[in-house]
């Protein structure tokens, strides 16, 4: 009853500061999350914020890339509240999403991760670079079109770059 | 301190990439101002292997011998998480043994995780003689797995619908005597440990993080605990077995190195109260159900999270209705703990430096994936 009533309010706290925003219901005994919030790039940063004040955290962030532009999926939950909350949305190739590392620290090192494996990019992040693959790799390997073994003939990283 | 803030005379450290107390390839490059630290940059990624677009090349059944290498000191939890997390997005059922037998070794692995990072972080701080009684006891635990799991670190015994082998003799027996030692070692422990003074000295109020700042840079796991937030898995989602079972969730108050270490050393007792039930109540039957050689999910996406011993381990699944998933993303708790560091160090010794980076107990290989 809890979880339903602290959701109900967050659902009217939202639409209050960031216009009406469209809520799926899922399956948590599935899926694990109970809702997935479709929205625009320019939202984001207005429900993030929404979401801190509410004292939601992002647990992380990726990316899953169908071959059509990216779809950037963030999880935030209560802790032991029980719930979950899925938040997409779309980017069309090239177009920056909002970086919210200043709302949530977290999303700093999550929004390098989705730019080094998707070649994403986050508009406002302080030092958005490469975290896993080394920082001269011109390719981002969980993209749909990319093919492993064509970039990995042995000598392709500068290893002396220092 | 006044002379630093009027000329700059820093200079850059690098600590790691090969460095034994950075348990694993990473590398902080540190900005010190005599033997205080000014800045820090974790980088990281000399392990990356590229498990998750391995698992969007080939089926769930072929990416299972890879879970164990991701966090090599979970490797039954990570194991135990996918094979959860597959179950319930494709609808398989467990026998009940199984289900019970995954959980006790679970429990065992976090116990032998704990163990290691236990003895680990005693080394980093100067001393020896606890590192050598706990990988005495981890290797009696190592040896009781590996009567039932064949290996001793990276294993692979975990099923769709349940294990690859029953319990034996030499399992049960191995863990008869296993039990009460751990409990007198434990003990021991904290005679030897705990109530140390160069110990408590060591860590008591170095790199403290309240439950605020641990809930924002998204910590998860013993660390978040500390910090007197009780949250777990276990208990938050309750997956498998875990409701059924009476444990409890060990908390800090501080935050600090000292809180670390005491919430994962009652987590131990916790894990090992955990096993005693499980096995007092194992059900007879079978431990493995037919499962599809390639279970295939209807579309959609699928969210499983997992409490591993360094927190929470999120699996998120999207089928595209193939046998190969289309996105297998794999959150590792190391991974945001790790990256409180350049907010935590400043200010600190390099000394205290170690002293932080041990009590976070990260895994390498866990964090590049």
């Amino acid at each position: 009853m809890e979880a339903e009533a602290s959701l109900h309010e967050l659902k009217r706290l939202l639409d209050d500061r960031c216009g009406s925003l469209s809520w799926q219901e899922a399956e948590p005994a599935l899926c694990g999350y109970s809702h997935t919030i479709w929205l625009e790039v320019e939202r984001l940063r207005c429900l993030a914020r929404v979401l801190a004040d509410s004292g939601l955290v992002l647990e992380f962030i990726t990316a899953v890339d169908r071959g059509h532009g990216l779809e950037l999926v963030y999880f935030f939950s209560r802790p032991a509240a029980g719930w979950r909350l899925k938040v997409a949305l779309r980017t069309a190739e090239g177009q920056p999403a909002p970086s919210i590392c200043d709302i949530y620290p977290v999303a700093n090192w999550q929004e390098r991760e989705v730019f080094d494996m998707f070649g994403q990019r986050f508009d406002g992040h302080p030092d958005l670079k490469r975290i896993l693959l080394p920082a001269d790799a011109d390719f981002h390997p969980l993209r749909h079109d990319f093919q492993a073994g064509e970039q990995h003939d042995g000598d392709h990283f500068d290893l002396e770059r220092d | 301190m006044l002379r630093a803030t009027l000329t700059d005379d820093t200079f850059y450290l690098n600590l790691g990439p090969q460095h034994p107390s950075t348990h694993g390839v990473l590398h902080l490059l540190l900005r010190l101002d005599g033997e205080r630290i000014v800045e820090c940059e974790p980088i990281i990624g000399y392990s990356h292997r590229g498990h998750e677009h391995m698992a969007q090349q080939r089926t769930l059944s072929q990416f299972l011998p890879n879970t164990g290498r991701m966090d090599y000191l979970a490797a039954l939890m990570y194991n135990h998480a996918y094979c959860l997390a597959v179950e319930r997005a494709c609808g398989i059922a467990v026998p009940p043994r199984a289900e019970y037998i995954r959980v006790i070794c679970a429990e065992l692995n976090r116990i032998g995780s704990h163990l290691l990072w236990f003895g680990a972080y005693l080394l980093d701080l100067g001393g020896i003689t606890p590192f050598l009684y706990a990988f005495d006891d981890r290797e009696d635990l190592l040896a009781v797995l590996g009567e039932i799991t064949g290996s001793r670190l990276t294993y692979n015994y975990c099923r769709f619908g349940g294990v690859a082998r029953d319990l034996n003799q030499a399992f049960c027996d191995g863990l008869e005597a296993f039990i009460p030692k751990m409990r007198r070692r434990l003990a021991d422990y904290h005679t030897l440990v705990s109530k140390n003074i160069i110990f408590i000295n060591r860590t008591r109020g170095i790199g403290v993080v309240d439950a605020d700042t641990a809930l924002a840079a998204g910590f998860s796991g013993p660390c978040l605990r500390a910090s007197g937030v009780d949250y777990d898995v276990r208990r938050a989602e309750p997956y498998s077995l875990y409701p059924e079972l009476d444990f409890e969730i060990p908390t800090g108050q501080n935050g600090d190195c000292f809180d670390r270490f005491m919430v994962r050393l009652q987590e131990i007792e916790q894990s090992l109260r955990i096993v005693e039930q499980a096995l007092e109540r194992l059900p007879e039957g079978e431990v493995k159900a037919p499962a599809p050689q390639h279970p295939t999910p209807d579309p959609g996406d699928y969210l499983f999270t997992y409490e591993s011993a360094r927190g929470r381990v999120g699996i998120y699944l999207v089928s595209g209705g193939g046998r190969v998933p289309l996105r297998m993303k794999w959150q590792v708790p190391s991974f945001n703990n790790l990256s409180v560091l350049p907010s935590l160090l400043p200010g600190t010794l390099v000394a205290d430096t170690i002293a932080i980076l041990g009590s976070i107990d990260v895994v390498m290989p866990e964090i590049d994936r």
